[in-house]
């Protein structure tokens, strides 16, 4: 693969440990090994390790290998790297490329937290963030030794492991870990600020992020009543500990354009004031000595995650080393969609035929996916797509081989639907549970979308195709059988498919997955409310702290969005553009819970100021219906997504729908419900 | 104690699926009917000023979804109700058999102080449906369930034509305004207590 195939053995973690032995006694040997101008006299070295490594770009040849060293010096440690010189591996990297990436004695009173990471397969590395929030790019122990790195450092200074990411370690942090990881993701709310620079929320919202604290407007005002306050100083620097750090991340990229990124932040006077935040070292540092650390009144930050490489979807263990080769280059991808990447048109025709072989195969799913992700389907092509998206065509399927499924599909319906078409009249009498389900759900298809000219108008056939579908469905499925919502969800796909028994299977395969939103006991929807409590305490803390002051943790007031995928949210055509958007599962699973979250933080300031109840929220919710800008809410979902990275994800359950339950077996609650009542 | 007034009153509409809930809701406060209702996913509610004997009150009316595997969301949306509204379909025996249930569930999830009195109103909706020729629930049925229940007044409604909306939702108001009134007696005196007690979320007293 490259030159470095032998450092990955190198990279098992007995071999680690085993190297970290010799190297552990070599690190104490004093101070002989300086070699930069940067250390100063009367400094002990206390680790030292060769061969650890900066990857500006995926590309091996532009690795740059150099010398790590933890040095003690009157009460302060200070960390270096030094590239080494004539590395003929680098050759293509200048001088001044290297230098820019030397790290020259930064006195642990400047950092925050390291993050570490030891991927199955591949180096471990480290990530060393400041406490301005600038991170450095990962360090690659390509020897090994990042556990005594951490275990030496441990020793000289006050270092905690994070309680919300075993692999972070904070430096030099006193108060409550926890509290400081989450804090630190308040990025989102400055993002959703630039994205919506003409929302109504923007002036205000912006008020409460920039200010430097002389301001107190109302929503600091009800932070300092929470004995908040450091929330409303720390904003803008959370900005800048996010963006930096991504751009350090990239170091490349970051190389070419931070300047310029930062002079158009100055521009607009968003970073500005992070930027001079920082240049306000007391406010930041620390007195690093012993266990008397004393905080400054105002906090400090861990630096979010959520430009780690893997952090946005999960990877099995064996595309890890794949991965490991694109971090560079996935992260600049996330670079640019921490704002959330525009929209782009709808996926046409001409384009989907390249997606596929001549056998009719999609060669790459993800992409296909991720193309989706961004820019949905045409409204012409989408009865082709969303068979893939919905799961009832395999993406590897060949022309032929779905003709085939069609039509077997096609007989099969038809018996199951004949299993009931057959009931006959006497027959239903004494049948009162069909009596009753088919009732219901004639109730509900009669008024499911009938202002969409589909299903309009008296003796409709597709509104009786509706209720042809939803009955044999709750004979394919008697145990969950019908419950109101399900039409919701049936309607924009029976309009889609314009087939029967198509729709019904792409309708299985959908229920395959929502299917535990219609559980008797609810479960369903009620994990994905706790997974969004969790994720809004993860992502707008003074949200989160808003809605348990008034009582309001159940979220049930986005029961709605939940149960039917915001299908009363947004008119029939912006519906199935999120869907499928959704349905793509390219960033996360569980995207519609980030929507939540990026609709609930558009209103923030209006839920906090008017400081509504839960009556109150729940009304306001219910009217945003037909209000919501989908875009814009999808970027600021995409942002909050990637800004989330694995914590995000740790928020949601495993099993969450809609997550492929485990056991389909044990899927349904087998309690004969429709007669509880 | 006089001073204390309430000026929001908490009802709660439940029944089946298809009674029209929804519809008797935006009758009575929009003066509206429209036969494009979507069924109810989740809880929504109205308001509408009410007077009453020179007072005005906020009535808050609660549409709730009728299907009863939506009721672990009852806790939620019951609690505080100071009158609850029972609705069937008069041409759905189902509808009618299924009111005891909701009252139960009810009393089970909203817990009220003193469940005995608690006010329930029931409506006999959809009269109009083919000139009363689909009614399978007699009027004399109905009143005599009611009577069995501690006397629960009844009416007999057509939310599509406006029959009798509004005399039963005077008779709702009332109901929920005395329950509020008799609940204060049975508490102590210091506001402070009784406010928190009762655990009111949208209700204020002033």
């Amino acid at each position: 693969m490259h030159e470095f195939d032998l450092h990955d053995l190198s990279d098992d973690a007995d071999y680690a440990d085993s190297m970290q032995q010799g190297s552990a006694s070599m690190t104490r040997s004093g101070n002989s090994n300086r070699n930069s101008s940067s250390e100063q006299v009367g400094a002990e070295i206390v680790y030292l390790k060769d061969n650890v490594a900066i990857h500006p770009t995926q590309h091996a040849w532009e690795r740059i290998r150099g010398r790590l060293k933890l040095i003690k010096q009157g009460g302060s440690l200070l960390m270096t790297w030094i590239p080494y010189e004539g590395q003929s591996s680098s050759a293509r990297l200048s001088e001044k490329d290297k230098s820019l990436y030397t790290i020259r004695a930064v006195p642990f009173s400047d950092i925050r937290s390291i993050r570490r990471h030891t991927p199955t397969l591949g180096w471990q590395y480290a990530i060393v963030v400041l406490s301005s929030g600038l991170a450095f790019p990962p360090l690659y122990f390509y020897n090994g030794g990042l556990k005594e790195f951490l275990a030496t450092i441990k020793q000289h200074v006050f270092l905690v492991r994070s309680a919300e990411d075993a692999n972070i370690f904070l430096v030099n942090d006193l108060q409550d870990p926890l509290q400081r990881t989450l804090s630190s993701l308040e990025l989102p709310r400055a993002i959703s600020v630039a994205n919506s620079p003409t929302s109504s929320i923007a002036p205000s919202e912006s008020s409460f992020s920039w200010t430097d604290g002389e301001t107190v407007d109302k929503n600091s005002a009800f932070i300092q009543q929470n004995g908040r306050q450091r929330q409303k100083h720390n904003d803008p620097r959370h900005l800048s500990i996010q963006v930096l750090e991504k751009f350090s991340l990239v170091t490349r990229f970051a190389r070419e354009t931070k300047s310029q990124f930062l002079r158009e932040a100055h521009g607009d006077g968003f970073i500005s004031n992070a930027m001079r935040k920082h240049d306000k070292k007391p406010n930041n540092s620390f007195v690093v000595e012993s266990n008397d650390v004393h905080k400054p009144l105002e906090d400090v930050h861990v630096p979010a995650d959520s430009s780690e490489e893997s952090s946005c979807e999960k990877h099995s263990k064996n595309e890890e080393a794949a991965m490991r080769d694109e971090n560079l280059e996935y992260d600049y991808d996330k670079l640019s969609l921490v704002w959330g990447k525009p929209r782009q048109p709808p996926l046409g025709s001409k384009e989907w035929s390249t997606f596929l072989d001549s056998e009719g195969k999609v060669k790459d799913s993800q992409a296909l996916r991720k193309r989706i992700f961004y820019g949905g389907v045409e409204k012409g092509l989408r009865k082709e797509v969303w068979r893939f998206l919905l799961g009832y065509h395999s993406y590897d399927s060949t022309y032929a081989e779905r003709e085939y499924l069609a039509s077997i599909r096609k007989s099969e319906y038809e018996t199951i639907k004949n299993q009931w078409k057959s009931i006959t009249k006497e027959q239903a009498k004494r049948f009162t549970k069909f009596r009753e389900r088919k009732a219901l759900i004639e109730k509900d298809v009669v008024r499911t979308d009938r202002s969409i000219p589909f299903y309009d108008g008296d003796d409709n056939s597709n509104v009786k195709c509706l209720r042809d579908i939803l009955l044999t469905y709750s004979f394919y499925n008697f145990d969950l059988g019908y419950c109101q919502g399900m039409s919701d969800l049936l309607s924009p796909i029976l309009y889609v498919m314009e087939d029967e028994s198509q729709s019904f299977w792409c309708f299985v395969a959908l229920m395959e997955r929502l299917g535990p939103n219609f559980n008797r006991d609810q479960n369903g929807v009620h994990s994905q409310l706790f997974a969004l409590s969790k994720l809004v305490e993860l992502l707008d803390n003074p949200l989160h702290n808003y809605f348990q002051q008034k009582d309001c943790l159940n979220y049930f007031f986005c029961f709605r969005w939940v149960l039917i995928q915001f299908k009363r949210e947004f008119d029939f055509e912006k519906t199935m553009r999120l869907w499928e958007v959704l349905w793509t599962h390219y960033l996360s699973e569980h995207l519609h819970l980030y929507v939540c979250v990026a609709i609930l933080r558009r209103h923030r300031s209006k839920i906090i100021g008017e400081e509504m109840d839960f009556d109150t929220l729940l009304k306001f919710i219910n009217e945003l219906s037909g209000h919501i800008n989908l875009d814009a809410t999808l970027r600021d979902a995409e942002a909050l997504c990637i800004c989330a990275g694995e914590n995000g994800e740790a928020c949601i359950p495993p099993g969450t729908p809609p997550s492929l339950p485990f056991e389909i077996t044990s899927m349904y609650n087998q309690q004969d419900d429709d007669d509880i009542l | 104690m006089p001073s204390r007034r309430r000026t929001l009153l908490k009802v709660i509409i439940l029944g089946d699926s298809g009674v029209g809930k929804t519809s008797l809701m935006n009758q009575y406060v929009n003066k509206k009917f429209s036969n494009q209702y979507k069924a109810t996913i989740g809880a929504d509610f109205l308001t509408k000023e009410v007077q009453f004997e020179d007072r005005l009150f906020t009535l808050q009316i609660w549409d709730t979804a009728g299907q009863e595997r939506f009721q672990s969301l009852g806790v939620a949306f019951y609690r505080g109700a100071d009158c609850c509204v029972l609705v069937y379909d008069v041409n759905s025996m189902k509808s009618f058999e299924n009111l005891n249930n909701w009252r139960e569930e009810f009393l089970i999830q909203a817990s009220p102080s003193d469940p005995e009195n608690f006010p329930f109103v029931v409506l006999g909706n959809k009269v109009d449906v083919d000139g009363g020729n689909s009614r399978v629930v007699s009027e004399k049925k109905a009143r005599a369930w009611c009577a069995s229940k501690g006397n629960i007044p009844y009416f007999e409604t057509s939310a599509k034509e406006g029959t009798n909306v509004e005399e039963a939702f005077q008779c709702i108001a009332k109901n929920a305004l005395k329950s509020g009134e008799e609940e204060e007696i049975y508490l102590p005196d210091t506001i402070d207590v009784a406010a928190s007690s009762q655990q009111r979320t949208g209700g204020c007293e002033c």
